[in-house]
């Protein structure tokens, strides 16, 4: 007589989901670096030729719009404000580079204001950013 | 009688077929991210305030940029391509030369970039300018 036996399941992890899981993890953690990513202002960047990469770290990023607006992290600042919240980056940082991304269509003066706010800080390390 | 054993299946625990596809795109994406946190432009070193360096006089080109971006030499009105010759020469001439440029407040940024562009591509080691009505030189 054939003893029949009863057929054991092998044990096993359910991973079908386990692609779906990875996939929302996935997203999860782009966004989550997209929330510390640098705010643009809306310019014309002036274009150039004869440029280099200029230092992606420690960059203490100045904009400028065409009408002379100065924006530090995507928020208007006054040029007093921007000289503490200068000033405040370069104790923290003493490494920091300044770049001035100003509209190619802006009045060179108010370039001029900001490059006066590095001067009175004695911050003499700056990259002006154009077109790439 | 003969009894049969079942050959038991090897268990994957994790099936990483998808894993590979995942993978490559977080590298992607991190791969855009560091190319755009790149800025491309001029890097300079402003000058302390006040400061002076002595030059001597024949080695010093005045260039003027008008607020309607013209370029003026020795008070005369020059194109951007007479401006790219005249500061090719000089280089060849003198290679100590220092280029003086005073700008008009209402000068469009854009052609003090031009400006600077040419300093660059001639690779003119002293290069200053200023504001016109402005004390400080940078």
């Amino acid at each position: 007589m054939k003893i029949k036996r009863p057929k054991v399941k092998s044990p096993g992890i359910p991973i079908s989901s386990m692609s779906d899981i990875s996939f929302l993890l996935l997203i999860f953690i782009m966004l989550l670096s997209l929330i510390n990513y640098r705010k643009e202002i809306k310019i014309d960047y002036p274009e150039a030729r004869a440029i280099e990469v200029t230092q992606d770290k420690n960059n203490f990023e100045i904009w400028i719009d065409k009408d002379g607006i100065i924006y530090y992290k995507g928020e208007q600042i006054t040029q007093d404000a921007l000289e503490n919240v200068l000033l405040d980056a370069i104790a923290k940082k003493p490494a920091t580079r300044v770049h001035i991304l100003a509209d190619k269509n802006t009045p060179y003066k108010n370039v001029n204001g900001v490059m006066k706010i590095l001067q009175l800080v004695q911050h003499r390390v700056v990259s002006l950013v154009v077109k790439d | 009688m003969q009894i049969k054993i079942h050959k038991r299946k090897n268990i994957n625990a994790l099936d990483s077929g998808s894993l590979s596809d995942l993978a490559f795109l977080l590298i992607v994406f991190f791969i855009v991210i560091a190319v755009f946190n790149v800025n491309m432009g001029f890097l300079m070193d402003l000058p302390k305030k006040n400061s002076s360096k002595l030059v001597n006089i024949s080695d010093i080109i005045k260039i003027e940029l008008t607020g309607d971006e013209k370029y003026l030499y020795e008070n005369s009105e020059i194109s951007e391509q007479d401006l790219i010759n005249i500061v090719k020469n000089r280089v060849k001439e003198r290679p100590n030369m220092t280029m003086f440029l005073s700008i008009d407040p209402m000068a469009d940024y854009q052609a003090v970039v031009n400006v600077i562009d040419i300093v660059r591509a001639n690779k003119v080691e002293n290069f200053s300018f200023r504001m016109r009505g402005d004390t400080d030189e940078n």
